[in-house]
């Protein structure tokens, strides 16, 4: 089968997963101007933006020869789940004919899950499967291991662009790699390599660093949320996601009963401000928020699609967290023009009073312990 | 000691219920005004920019229930009316969105989960505890003003399945208390028995019924002659019919009887026309407005959607809506011709 998936994130992993169980894979291209564009045209107007990007992106795929589509249904009550009707509807009306596969959660309809494991599995035996799986997720562990230090490491790097290059040449590496060993050495190459950028020294007390939370897909896709992480750590600021595949993946996985994910943890922590969960990812949001602020964050970007229904409640929601926890937050609310728009100046006034605030901290430290803090340097 | 109730939201569906509930138990209760300036105003300035109007009305009518010396206020959160479906994540959240917009409302807040499988509120006496607790109200009363609000709201949901609209249903249901009237099969000595069209219209009862948000689309339609159908006179089992046929529905109820009375009055010949009033930035609402759009040329009838913000312009509204009754009069004569020769 010719498969695509919609783009999110480090897709090599979909791509090595499906392409192991035999199948064409498809790459959607990272979304560009030019997909957004397609996607705005077909979907509906007040449609959240990921569905719009996805959408674009569907139909690129489709120009590129793909015939089945396969996604997940998305988590909790929200749009995401119907996302599969109206893109297949829209696509439909179009006379294309396509596809779709679609992952609910496992626990809620076994049924349908195991047939569309049935047909993606297509004849490949059950321990190749099982053996592909666990390589994959292995795999995703080891990715978003080197991210991590990506984000630390790309703010203070002596040559723009150099962490962005070898990130790009570490998950080709991966794409290359379809045993242990291989992905092993991929692993340790990628560390010596991230190791060897050289790098600025910074002072700690103008090490900063900021967490990004928000709707899972803005937040995983750079493409569409005016490259944040990159546009932090060009600024200075080392960078955290709320959200790595691994942790999705683990998290979505487990049966309720066992599930002692960190996710769980970031949930326990939103309570006090929405107490149940009403969708998408704003408990997540508001959760993550009040851990950035216990754990000594500087400040925290808040990333949502525009018209997003759960993350409107975060948003409403931010700014007593942001009192209650003495943390900055900036909210971004993301569509076809901003998403991709070069706003620069609204971050950079973000971290300029991050800093200031930093300082005010710091002094006031100072005064009551009597003395400066050492000064090192963070990526040492 | 009064209790304040937002004229907004679901108070479009439940007022009956929650007003009978209330004054059985004899606490008093005290209504927003219909939205006006003022509430829209306060509701904006206070709400983010991007959530939708109905949401902003709401919190509107929840300060001015505050400025009106109310000593608590009724903003339940709904959670599900029905087994494996939700409501759109604003509500779920919406006394969280209050409580921390205005931390000094938090309590005097009310907020009773709705957690049942059934619309019929009466149906999880949990929900009502906390009434209990606050008011010192024995179970059995409780259970007791229950029973009374139940029966005048299906009072009220009988009339509104005949044909009546909101206001219409809601007073003829109050009005009766609990005696109930045989007949409440709608009169046809008014207009309707001189309708030439019948438009569906399609749209949550806190839009279609406040007549600011809305600018008064149902009476507009009426003064041009035309019947209306709305959701709520369509009963559960043809509802359920339609979800049946689809392979995937909605997660949240209100969009789902809204996406599935959108494909009943496709397939009923009484109905010559859709139109779907929707809230700017109503995410549910963009999706199965598409849906149905794209079923408009399959059906053959048209659709037309009419989006509602703070700024929708009146004669606008008023101009696109002659024009749209016009055409479907026209089609309609064209159609009979067409069958007669
Ligand atoms: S969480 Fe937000 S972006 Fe995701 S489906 Fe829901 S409304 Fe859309
Ligand atoms: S269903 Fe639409 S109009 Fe109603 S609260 Fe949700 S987004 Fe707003």
């Amino acid at each position: 089968m010719k498969v695509t998936f919609p783009y999110m994130g480090t897709t090599v992993v979909y791509k090595k997963l499906l392409e192991m169980l035999g199948h064409d894979v498809i790459l959607p291209p990272k979304p560009t101007r030019k997909t957004i564009d397609i996607g705005v045209k077909y979907s509906p107007e007040f449609a959240c933006f990921p569905l719009k990007v996805i959408m674009g992106s569907y139909f690129e795929a489709i120009q590129k020869g793909a015939e089945v589509i396969v996604t997940s249904g998305g988590n909790g009550p929200c749009r995401a789940g119907f996302y599969e009707r109206v893109h297949q509807r829209i696509l439909e009306s179009e006379g294309h004919d396509i596809d779709f596969i679609v992952f609910d959660s496992m626990f809620r309809d076994p049924q349908t899950f195991y047939r569309n494991i049935e047909r993606l599995r297509d004849g490949t035996p059950w321990h190749k499967v099982l053996k592909s799986l666990l390589l994959i997720y292995d795999m995703i562990g080891k990715l978003d291991h080197l991210e991590k230090e990506v984000q630390r490491i790309r703010a203070y790097e002596k040559n723009r662009g150099e962490t962005t290059r070898i990130w790009e040449a570490i998950q080709k590496d991966f794409d290359q790699a379809y045993t242990s060993h291989t992905m092993k050495s991929a692993f340790k190459k990628g560390k010596e390599k991230l190791q060897s950028i050289p790098v600025k020294h910074v002072d700690k007390e103008d090490c900063i660093k900021i967490g990004i939370v928000g709707e899972i897909y803005v937040v995983m896709e750079d493409s569409i949320n005016m490259k944040m992480e990159q546009l932090l750590n060009s600024l200075g600021a080392e960078v955290e996601r709320s959200q790595y595949l691994s942790q999705w993946v683990t998290y979505n996985m487990l049966p309720k009963w066992i599930n002692w994910t960190h996710e769980k943890a970031v949930l326990k922590k939103g309570e006090p401000y929405i107490p149940i969960l009403i969708g998408g990812h704003a408990k997540q949001s508001v959760g993550q928020i009040v851990d950035y602020g216990q754990r000594d964050f500087d400040g925290v970007v808040h990333l949502m699609p525009f018209g997003c229904l759960p993350e409107l409640v975060s948003q409403s929601i931010v700014p007593k967290i942001s009192e209650d926890y003495n943390i900055p937050v900036l909210t971004i609310s993301l569509d076809e023009q901003t998403g991709i728009a070069n706003n620069q100046t609204r971050v950079e006034a973000f971290l300029d009073l991050v800093r200031g605030k930093r300082k005010q901290r710091l002094n006031k430290e100072e005064k009551m312990v009597g003395k400066k803090p050492e000064s090192y340097c963070t990526s040492g | 000691m009064k209790i304040g109730i937002p004229r907004a939201l679901l108070y479009h569906y439940y007022y009956p219920f929650w007003k009978t509930y209330f004054d059985s138990l004899g606490i008093e209760t005290v209504v927003s005004s219909p939205t006006n300036k003022w509430i829209m105003d306060k509701g904006i300035k206070y709400s983010v920019p991007e959530i939708c109007v109905p949401i902003k009305v709401y919190l509107g009518h929840v300060l001015e229930l505050i400025d009106r010396g109310v000593d608590y206020i009724f903003v339940p959160r709904f959670v599900s009316i029905q087994k494996g479906q939700f409501f759109c994540p604003k509500f779920m959240g919406l006394p969280d969105i209050i409580r921390h917009t205005f931390p000094e409302m938090e309590p005097v807040m009310l907020s009773p989960y709705v957690e049942s499988t059934t619309d019929d509120l009466a149906t999880s006496l949990k929900q009502y505890q906390i009434f209990e607790d606050k008011f010192g109200i024995t179970r059995s009363d409780n259970r007791k003003a229950l029973k009374k609000a139940e029966t005048v709201w299906k009072l009220f949901r009988e009339y509104s399945l005949n044909g009546y609209d909101i206001p219409e249903a809601t007073q003829k249901a109050m009005s009766e208390g609990c005696q109930t009237i045989g007949d409440y099969k709608r009169s046809l000595d008014d207009k309707y028995e001189y309708a030439e069209v019948t438009i569906g219209v399609l749209g949550y009862v806190y839009n279609i019924y406040d007549s600011v948000i809305s600018l008064d689309i149902v009476n507009r339609l009426k003064e041009m002659g035309v019947r209306i159908k709305t959701f709520e006179m369509i009963d559960d089992e043809t509802l359920k019919k339609q979800l049946a046929n689809m392979p995937k529905t909605l997660f949240w109820t209100f969009s789902d009887k809204l996406f599935a009375a959108g494909n009943h009055f496709y397939h009923d010949p009484d109905v010559d026309g859709i139109i779907h009033v929707t809230a700017f930035g109503c995410g549910p609402d963009s999706m199965l407005g598409k849906l149905l759009e794209l079923d408009s040329t399959k059906f053959e009838k048209p659709f037309m959607t009419v989006r509602i913000d703070e700024h929708s312009g009146e004669n606008h509204l008023q101009t696109r809506a002659e024009a749209f009754v016009d055409m479907l009069k026209r089609r309609k004569r064209k159609l009979k011709k067409g069958a007669l020769a």
